[in-house]
């Protein structure tokens, strides 16, 4: 087989690990911001926030999405039995740890004043943190979240363990193929990385840039 | 009682760590290590009818901004009662978003919304917290900044304006709901000295038109042509009440003496 029969099979895998990795990032989100606000005002809760950061940032993914798949398909067959399912909520699970400190910096970026703003044409708290924050927030993070975003395309490579056919997988099988040319499937699977993640990290961090200047952030 | 737009009564606040805060109820000692207990507002009283423009003026640190806040109830005091109209805001229960929107409320330092236009900043309040249509929300918070003078600037974001536009869309901004009062924080003090003037003028017009407000400022000319009632704060105390003639030539106490002169010999050397 010639690198070009490769590394077509291997872009076979990347509509996978791409919907993997932007799906658990939009889980992420819905995960990440809730949490990081939470933890930010209202504190009494926040150990709940901690513990949740403590767990999933400090397990190991492969750990987690073995956990999920093979212990929790026991109870939830029809839930945790789609091994997409279980990838895209593990690593969605771990990036809401991760970006719940992006956005909790970014509130400290935008400052307690919005808040205080906010408050002061009658808006409550929470109303508040949605229609001021939240956007504000979503902001000042965006050379983070890029770069969270190329985390997520990088672990999702991970999610070969409960063989789910991404990128990885199949440039492991094309390794295993006889005579076994083990170096091409890995460099090709390497460039396909990078040209999942760069591009998405770029254009987030430059837009940022643009959207923060305009507003002053 | 309902002859006040806005009343206090014996407020409280104080600020500082919680262990000093401890201490100081223990009536041991103001110090707790190097950490100073602040008494930013001491059981002031104060009553404001509709249409009464009253300027609060004093050194800097004196707890002026926090009595302010406390009204608006952004500060919750620490013992006192505030009043809008015969509402009691600090009773327990009481609905502060709805008492906040029938406040308006100017801060020194403007934040407006930075995300959103001067028109969006305007509007937030009249779209989310009075639920208006959006036709006639829009109508309203043109009318606002028109009155403000600043049209010319309402797709403008924040940080495109200068810091003079930007406080009269602060102003706007409190307006535009038609609150029962209006409270100024300092509208003027961050702002270069040529930009004051054209938000002072605003807030005259404001005056003539008899929109109720309590300012705290250092504008003495400003102060002089439009307050009723001037106020001199400093410890966290009301020290004296009276017209701005009683300030202008013979204030009653020595402390209001004293600022007085300095306060007038700095703007004539300006």
């Amino acid at each position: 087989m010639d690198v070009w029969q490769q590394f077509i099979i291997l872009l076979e895998g990347v509509p996978i690990t791409l919907s993997i990795s932007l799906i658990s990032f939009l889980i992420g989100i819905i995960i990440g911001l809730p949490l990081a606000f939470i933890r930010v005002y209202e504190k009494e809760v926040g150990f709940v926030v901690d513990a949740y950061e403590k767990i999933f940032r400090g397990v190991p993914e492969i750990v987690l999405l073995l956990l999920f798949y093979f212990g929790l398909r026991a109870f939830l067959p029809s839930i945790f039995g789609s091994a997409f399912f279980v990838a895209a909520f593990v690593l969605g699970l771990r990036s809401g740890a991760n970006q719940s400190q992006i956005y909790r910096g970014a509130i400290r970026g935008v400052g307690d004043e919005q808040m205080i703003a906010g408050r002061s044409i009658g808006l409550s708290k929470w109303r508040t943190i949605w229609h001021i924050m939240v956007p504000q927030v979503l902001n000042f993070s965006t050379a983070g979240l890029g770069s969270e975003y190329a985390l997520l395309i990088k672990d999702s490579a991970y999610v070969y363990v409960i063989s789910l056919v991404e990128v990885m997988t199949i440039s492991i099988q094309l390794a295993h193929i006889p005579p076994g040319d083990v170096v091409t499937p890995y460099v090709l699977a390497a460039l396909l990385y990078i040209a999942m993640t760069f591009p998405i990290a770029f254009w987030l961090d430059k837009w940022g840039n643009r959207r923060k200047k305009k507003i002053g952030l | 009682m309902a002859d006040f737009v806005m009343e206090a009564r014996h407020v409280y606040k104080t600020y500082g760590s919680k262990n000093a805060k401890k201490a100081k109820q223990a009536d041991t000692d103001i110090y707790v290590g190097a950490k100073q207990v602040i008494e930013a507002v001491k059981d002031v009283s104060l009553q404001i009818r509709k249409g009464d423009i009253k300027l609060i003026f004093g050194p800097s640190g004196s707890g002026k901004s926090t009595f302010l806040r406390c009204l608006a109830m952004l500060d919750i005091p620490d013992k006192g009662e505030i009043y809008l109209g015969d509402e009691c805001l600090t009773e327990p229960g009481v609905d502060l978003n709805k008492a906040r929107a029938r406040i308006g409320f100017v801060f020194q330092h403007i934040y407006l919304f930075r995300h959103l236009t001067a028109l969006g900043n305007v509007e937030l309040a009249l779209r989310q917290v009075l639920k208006l249509p959006k036709e006639e929300a829009r109508k309203r918070a043109l009318d606002a900044l028109t009155e403000v003078k600043v049209t010319d600037c309402a797709n403008k974001f924040p940080a495109q304006m200068s810091g003079g536009q930007a406080q009269r869309v602060g102003i706007a901004r409190a307006l535009a709901r038609n609150p029962d009062i209006i409270l100024l924080d300092e509208p003027t003090s961050a702002l270069d000295p040529e930009l004051t003037g054209e938000v002072i003028d605003t807030l005259r017009d404001l005056a003539k038109e008899g929109t109720t407000m309590l300012i705290v400022s250092h504008e003495m000319p400003f102060a002089r042509d439009v307050a009723e009632e001037m106020i001199f704060y400093d410890e966290g105390k009301i020290v004296e009440t009276g017209p701005p003639s009683q300030f202008f030539n013979a204030p009653s106490t020595d402390r209001a003496k004293q600022f007085m002169t300095r306060i007038i010999n700095r703007t004539t050397r300006e």
